[in-house]
């Protein structure tokens, strides 16, 4: 008997390893289904081991660029073996290109995938690839702390300064002419859209296209009438770290909190001042405590869930909306498994105080100890993907390649916000996203066009310690959506006096 | 002559032991001591990065401590450290004596117990995170429906974040604990168990009597090296909860990261300065420990 139940013990014990290690592994292929939507998953049959590189990369020539130019560069944010077929074959073909064209540059793939938290720590140990990709919010902090390369001379060197937009420059460099990164695209907030919930709640116009908010009032309307008639969460918001203040600026500024009620302003004396007790920041967060206590529209994970997790929520049918910008349309739909045409991108919902919307976005910037024939080697290599301005045929293939990748992963192929002055690429980039649309554009249209027609105003992130600014904020909501209670002017009083003392001790001292 | 080569001996006989130690302690001095004293010196630096850029004394330390977060987050630690004593101490003990009373399929029970403590960390805060959704989706609100509860919210209640947080701890790492407690058990003379029993003892004053004295030196030795630990804690609530709501589920060690790494500010010197003073609380509960080890060394 006592060999019978350790026999058993030791097979049990073998038998829920398996299935931990079985739960852990990757799917086979997550684009084939749809988990929002219920739909049974298809017969699994077993992917090819390799895909044929995009047909598109097929007319690119092969012939030797530089001989000369030795380097061995690890770039950053390289597809994992998981990510779709479709996108490795994408950068297997781009790695091939770059072995032809410079044989004596050698492509380290990395998958590290930005985040201050980690990048500062490899960074000091020297274990950083050299290329990485960091938002908006970060060079300026990064450059200060010396944890970024000075690449001037390679950026020069490849013809690409006066495509830079003077606000990148300022962005990417240390005011006294010296640039240490370069900007790949910029993304605008708006607001995603799960159209399956629309549907349900009703909230479909004649030609069959959502009634989507466009005021922060409409908004908490029409959630509630989401709420009530599906039983799902109008919006998720996630108010955790930092991202719950990073988007509660963009309401704040919609409720007027510019001008003379900006969040942070610079006064004559050089001096930096925060104010989050002006009329609108008041109203801005009023309007949060409403969301949670009066029209119940929120996901009741707010302030656990993160910035990945409101994609999925939005993706699998948890919450109808969500604020997000362009660049990040393919989770809710090829990561999360929403179909692209039950998707919808549109513009950021006014305020009482104006229609603003954040202008971020993302840069590539170099670890420090990146050396010049480094960098510039990592400048070829995002000539080749399609990244910098310049147009010859190869970088159109690549730019075909790209679009054809991103459809067949399930994402929403559309035309990016430009980050460089250079109006034959922006042009040449649009010509290959209508060539390869996989989307209604009257989903889309709202939104790009509010973009250029004066409807919304772009505005940057709020300029002085950004982060920590946003995590103050977050922490004031994180009280205001748990607390029924609890006093929002109080809350507001107690976050500034913190960030003020921050900003006292580390820019005012 | 003979005290010459008495000394020489004992010199030899030490050179011998030092040769010995040596390695060791070149690896501490490299791995532990060096980055000790180079932490306790940068908190006393303005930082830009890991450089050390002007020596300001102790202003590190006044500006932490004028931060509510810091003392807050002081508090959280406490906190936590009280909860993981009251449910982390004893749930460790009742597995151990359930086990070591169960007659059939004890292989199983104690290797069901000891499997959490397997599970990377990040899967079984995966798993929690799922239990403890506040949603319907939520596996603890599945079961309240179907017992005809409401739905509840959890790690977004600022008053049951840490004991839930301490629970998800206590679940990794009771099983494990309990081993240790069962070895301890099996220490234990079975003679006094026959002597209480034939004395009349029924099984709450075998366990008043005979048990718990048995396991009491163990008992404290664990409970200073669980406290120590707790005071640690830094991972769950990172994942689970972000430190939130409203920093209710901050710790030090959470806080120190953010200074440093997660928070966007870059505060080194900051977070060495939080790293010291945790580190001299912990010492005063390492010199507990001492001297409760001594004791039960002296005892045994």
């Amino acid at each position: 008997m006592k060999k019978f139940m350790r026999t058993t013990s030791v097979i049990l014990t073998v038998v829920m390893l398996a299935m931990l290690v079985a739960a852990c592994a990757p799917a086979a292929d997550s684009g084939d289904t749809t988990p929002g939507n219920g739909a049974a998953a298809p017969e699994q049959t077993p992917p090819p081991e390799t895909v044929a590189p995009p047909e598109e990369l097929g007319d690119i020539d092969l012939a030797v660029v530089d001989p000369y130019l030795t380097a061995t560069v690890t770039l950053g944010n390289w597809p994992p073996d998981t990510a779709p077929r479709a996108e490795l074959a994408l950068f297997e073909a781009y790695r091939d290109i770059m072995a032809a064209q410079f044989p004596n540059v050698t492509l380290v793939p990395n998958f590290f995938s930005y985040t201050l938290g980690t990048y500062v720590p490899m960074a000091l140990g020297g274990t950083a690839p050299n290329l990485f990709q960091p938002h908006f919010t970060d060079p300026q902090l990064l450059i200060s702390q010396n944890l970024v390369a000075d690449v001037t001379s390679a950026i020069e060197e490849f013809g690409l300064m006066e495509m830079f937009m003077p606000a990148y420059v300022e962005l990417f460099g240390d005011g006294q002419g010296r640039l240490y990164g370069l900007p790949r695209d910029g993304y605008v907030l708006g607001l995603h859209i799960n159209i399956d919930l629309f549907e349900q709640a009703g909230l479909i116009d004649s030609d069959g296209l959502p009634m989507f908010p466009r005021t922060l009032q409409e908004l908490a309307e029409k959630g509630q009438i989401i709420r009530e008639t599906t039983g799902t969460a109008g919006l998720v918001f996630p108010a955790s770290s930092t991202f719950g203040g990073w988007l509660f600026t963009n309401i704040a500024w919609n409720f007027g909190a510019t001008g003379q009620h900006a969040i942070t302003r610079q006064d004559a004396d050089g001096r930096w001042y925060v104010d989050f007790t002006s009329p609108p920041m008041v109203e801005a967060m009023e309007f949060m405590r409403a969301l949670r206590w009066e029209y119940d529209i929120l996901h009741v994970d707010a302030t656990t869930t993160d910035w990945a997790r409101t994609h999925s929520i939005l993706g699998t049918g948890e919450a109808a909306m969500n604020f997000a910008a362009n660049d990040a349309v393919d989770n809710p739909t090829a990561v999360s498994g929403l179909a692209v045409d039950r998707f919808a991108l549109v513009p950021f919902p006014a305020g009482p105080g104006g229609a603003y919307a954040l202008n971020g976005g993302t840069g590539f910037m170099f670890s420090p100890d990146t050396t010049h024939d480094q960098a510039l080697a990592i400048l070829h290599f995002l000539r080749i993907a399609g990244f910098l301005p310049f147009i010859t045929d190869d970088i159109i293939a690549s730019m075909r390649a790209g679009a054809v990748a991103l459809a067949e992963r399930g994402a929403p192929v559309l035309p990016p916000i430009p980050a460089w002055d250079n109006q034959e690429f922006i042009a040449t980039q649009r010509q290959v996203v209508e060539e390869f649309s996989n989307v209604d554009m009257r989903l889309f249209n709202d939104f790009f066009d509010s973009l250029t027609d004066g409807r919304v105003m772009l505005r940057a992130e709020e300029p002085m310690h950004t982060q920590r600014l946003y995590r103050e904020l977050t922490n004031a909501i994180q009280r205001i959506l748990t607390r029924e209670d609890a006093d929002v002017l109080e809350t507001l009083e107690s976050a500034q006096a913190e960030f003020q003392a921050f900003l006292d001790e580390e820019v005012n001292r | 002559m003979e005290k010459i080569h008495l000394k020489i001996d004992k010199i030899k006989y030490q050179g011998v032991s030092w040769l010995i130690m040596l390695p060791g302690i070149v690896l501490f001095s490299f791995f532990v001591w060096w980055p000790l004293l180079q932490s306790v010196r940068m908190s006393l630096y303005r930082t830009v990065n890991i450089q050390l850029v002007e020596f300001i004394w102790f202003d590190n330390y006044l500006t932490i401590f004028r931060r509510t977060e810091f003392i807050q987050a002081l508090f959280n630690t406490l906190s936590y450290t009280m909860w993981s004593i009251l449910i982390g101490f004893l749930i460790p003990i009742f597995l151990a004596l359930i086990i070591g009373e169960t007659v059939k399929a004890r292989g199983l029970v104690r290797t069901a117990a000891y499997v959490p403590n397997i599970l990377p960390g990040l899967a079984a805060i995966i798993l929690w995170t799922a239990v403890f959704s506040a949603g319907e989706t939520g596996v603890l609100n599945i079961l309240l429906s179907h017992l005809g509860f409401d739905r509840q919210s959890y790690l977004t209640e600022e008053h049951l974040v840490i004991p839930l947080i301490v629970s998800v701890a206590t679940w990794r790492g009771a099983g494990a604990t309990a081993l240790i407690y069962m070895a301890g058990l099996a220490g234990i003379n079975p003679q006094l168990y026959e002597a209480a029993t034939i004395d009349g003892a029924g099984i709450w004053k075998r366990l008043r009597y005979v048990t718990i004295p048995g396991i009491f030196n163990l008992g404290s030795t664990l409970l200073i090296l669980q406290i120590i630990a707790i005071f640690q804690i830094m991972f769950e609530p990172m994942l689970l909860t972000a430190g939130g709501p409203n920093n209710a589920s901050m710790s030090l060690m959470l806080l120190m990261w953010q200074y440093a790494f997660g928070g966007g500010t870059m505060e080194f010197g900051r977070a060495s300065a939080v790293a010291v003073i945790i580190a001299l609380i912990l010492l005063v509960f390492t010199a507990l420990y001492s001297i409760v080890n001594k004791r039960k060394v002296d005892w045994e």
